[in-house]
């Protein structure tokens, strides 16, 4: 262990060397060679994040571009701290990977909310310091000891007007009602929406939604398998959509006005019932550039200016209070916190998912396959 | 030295010792921790394993993959074989060109060949609207988003992997075997039988298992042309690893999956011996 500590120490002065162009290229690798670290890992993560650089781990896609306009650029003008991308997408298996591994190459997680509970249990983040995040920054019970929603996303549906133009559906029993409304469906698949979807349809009252029962979910969401098919992705449930695949289809809220348009109106996107998920933001355990910084990170990612710009470039709802009734007139109608569409969301209950997501999801999968 | 020779060691050996210890380290090394894990998690003893034998939908999900993976074997051989035989009896310049339309499918992404068959083979595809607009059917058939898109994704896929170790095969046999049989007076569909097939028999047999192997693995073809309701072990495997964080399981099945597939080579090495298979001397 006083081996590894030494050769870290060692790496971050060499990182720190080489930044400021006191030691050239070639003789930090060799460096980080000798310190055992796989040349991938060094350009990729650990010394790279040394060398005062906060690294988000995100989904890829837009979300790069995106971020880094909209959080990493006022971050680094108030901090002069850099920011660099992981765009591999930080699932739990591969957060609780790399810190069981002790080579953690990642600051800041663009993860579920629901990660940071199953995740903090275990002892795999860094808690949330809320002398630097700000906790009346994000909806309420969104504040969890290891994790805070900085972004709200949510499971809304859309129709095809051409299909039930006359009698449009409105509601999650509509969706679930193939008689009334008899076409091809799509749900998420690894089960966040479309359990709680099941349920409302089924008749369970909102505020009672959760905990999730999970048979009764299943047996609804097994009466319309043999017209439902599932996507994995968003780009998925886009081209499903786009294609005319599905008649009505599950998609994520934020991705719901680029079907409007590629469709040119054909498909409409309804925002009563959706459920709205906590994006949640996580710090890995023995984050490379400190926790001091993450949480800098987080800070500034809560900010209005930021809140909102991610909402122009990813549709990513702003999770703070202060920058709902900022969102553009326009463009509220897609937003999950404006005030169109408060009322008529449900907001997703992060600590029941993180402790039953494992059995929700085994169970919702063998249920559709 | 005088030690080394009673061994009978080659002295090249010791020059390759050193790489041979670091590959075996390094692939036996993990190997082995996924046999720990899979009787350490969540808790020692051997309780993933008896899942096998307590849960259905385990079961059922290993009977799909087995399913679809049997079923892509057959159906890439048998046309893996037409193909190879195509070759065989094409021109040099036509098999040229046959070799080089194969070889060049190595290089188009599997994501790529999947969504290709989603446009061409989907519900709005050109397939289906000629076959409506020509009034032979009255509903879109429903090719993909189901068990039938993915054997159809599959076994495109794997075509290549079974023509080569075939063709190579056909290649080996000696013409004059063939001419002899007709000489003697069978047909050309006794002599193909009884002569031809038979002694392509070590090219089947490589290429069924190539592909048979490499259909285990499958992984992005069932779930997007599956529609999301066709579950395979290797999908199954990383949702247990990334999602649902159940390690335990997610190293049975891999144990599960390297014995059978070991267990499936020692089988076929007593059938039939295994050099001759994967190429190498020719008796």
């Amino acid at each position: 262990m006083h081996d590894r500590q030494f050769m870290k120490e060692t790496l971050f002065a060499g990182a720190q060397a080489f930044k400021a162009g006191r030691m050239d290229r070639r003789s930090f690798l060799i460096l980080c060679g000798m310190a055992g670290f796989a040349s991938q890992a060094v350009l990729a993560g650990k010394a790279e994040a040394a060398a005062d650089q906060v690294i988000m781990w995100n989904w890829g896609g837009q979300s790069e571009v995106c971020h880094g306009s909209a959080i990493g650029e006022p971050f680094t003008a108030a901090t002069g701290i850099g920011v660099g991308f992981d765009t591999s997408g930080p699932l739990q298996g591969k957060i609780r990977e790399m810190v069981d591994s002790g080579a953690v190459t990642a600051d800041v997680c663009d993860g579920d909310l629901f990660d940071a509970v199953a995740l903090g249990q275990t002892g795999h983040l860094e808690p949330i310091d809320y002398t630097i995040v700000r906790a009346d920054r994000t909806v309420d019970g969104y504040a969890l000891e290891h994790g805070i929603a900085v972004i709200l996303y949510g499971y809304a549906f859309v129709y095809d007007t051409e299909v039930y133009g006359d009698n449009p559906p409105n509601s999650w029993a509509d969706f679930f009602d193939t008689e009334r409304f008899p076409g091809r469906r799509s749900l998420y698949r690894w089960a966040n929406g479309a359990i709680e979807a099941a349920l409302i349809a089924d008749g369970v009252p909102r505020d009672q939604l959760y905990p999730l029962d999970l048979p009764r979910a299943m047996a609804r969401i097994a009466a319309i398998k043999d017209d439902t098919i599932y996507w994995s992705s968003g780009s998925e449930a886009h081209s499903m959509v786009v294609n005319g695949e599905v008649s009505m289809g599950m998609v994520w809220q934020n991705r719901g006005r680029s079907m409007e348009e590629d469709t040119d109106g054909r498909y409409k996107l309804v925002m009563n019932e959706a459920f709205a998920y906590p994006g949640g933001y996580i710090v890995p355990r023995g984050n490379p550039a400190g926790r001091e910084n993450a949480m800098r990170f987080i800070a500034t990612a809560q900010e209005v200016g930021p809140q909102l710009a991610i909402f122009q470039c990813l549709g990513m709802t702003p999770a703070n209070p202060e920058a709902f009734d900022q969102v553009p007139e326009a463009d509220q109608a897609y937003a999950i916190s404006s005030a169109v569409n408060i009322d008529n969301v449900i907001f997703n209950d992060p600590t029941w998912w993180g402790n039953n997501i494992d059995e929700a999801v085994n169970l919702y999968l063998e249920t559709i396959s | 030295m005088q030690t080394l020779r009673r061994l009978n060691l080659h002295p090249g050996w010791w020059l390759v010792l050193p790489f041979l210890l670091v590959v075996m380290g390094m692939f036996l090394g993990p190997i082995l921790n996924i046999l720990w894990l899979s009787v350490t998690l969540p808790e020692p003893g051997l309780d993933n394993y008896a899942a096998l034998f307590e849960s259905e939908p385990l079961r059922r999900m290993l009977w799909t993959t087995l399913r679809i993976c049997l079923i892509t074997t057959v159906m890439s051989v048998i046309l893996g074989y037409s193909i190879a035989y195509a070759m065989m009896h094409a021109s040099g310049a036509n098999r040229n060109w046959m070799i080089s339309l194969l070889l060049v499918t190595f290089w188009i992404s599997v994501l790529v060949r999947t969504f290709s068959w989603l446009m061409l083979l989907g519900r709005n595809g050109p397939v289906n609207n000629a076959l409506m607009g020509a009034g032979l059917v009255s509903e879109p058939v429903e090719f993909m988003r189901n068990e039938l898109g993915v054997l159809i994704g599959m076994v495109h896929y794997m075509i290549p992997y079974a023509v080569l170790p075939i063709l190579a095969s056909m290649q080996n046999i000696d013409n004059r075997v063939i001419a002899a049989s007709r000489n003697l007076g069978a047909g050309g569909a006794q002599t193909f039988w009884r002569i031809y097939l038979p002694l392509t028999r070590p090219g089947i047999v490589a290429g069924a298992i190539l592909v048979f192997i490499l259909s285990l693995g499958f992984f992005v073809t069932p779930a997007i042309l599956g529609g999301g309701r066709v579950l395979m072990v290797a999908e199954y495997i990383s949702v247990q690893v990334l999602i649902t964080l159940r390690w335990g399981t997610a190293a049975m099945l891999a144990v599960l999956l390297l014995g059978g597939v070991l267990a499936l080579m020692f089988i076929l090495s007593r059938l039939i011996p295994l050099s001759q298979v994967f190429g190498g001397a020719r008796r």
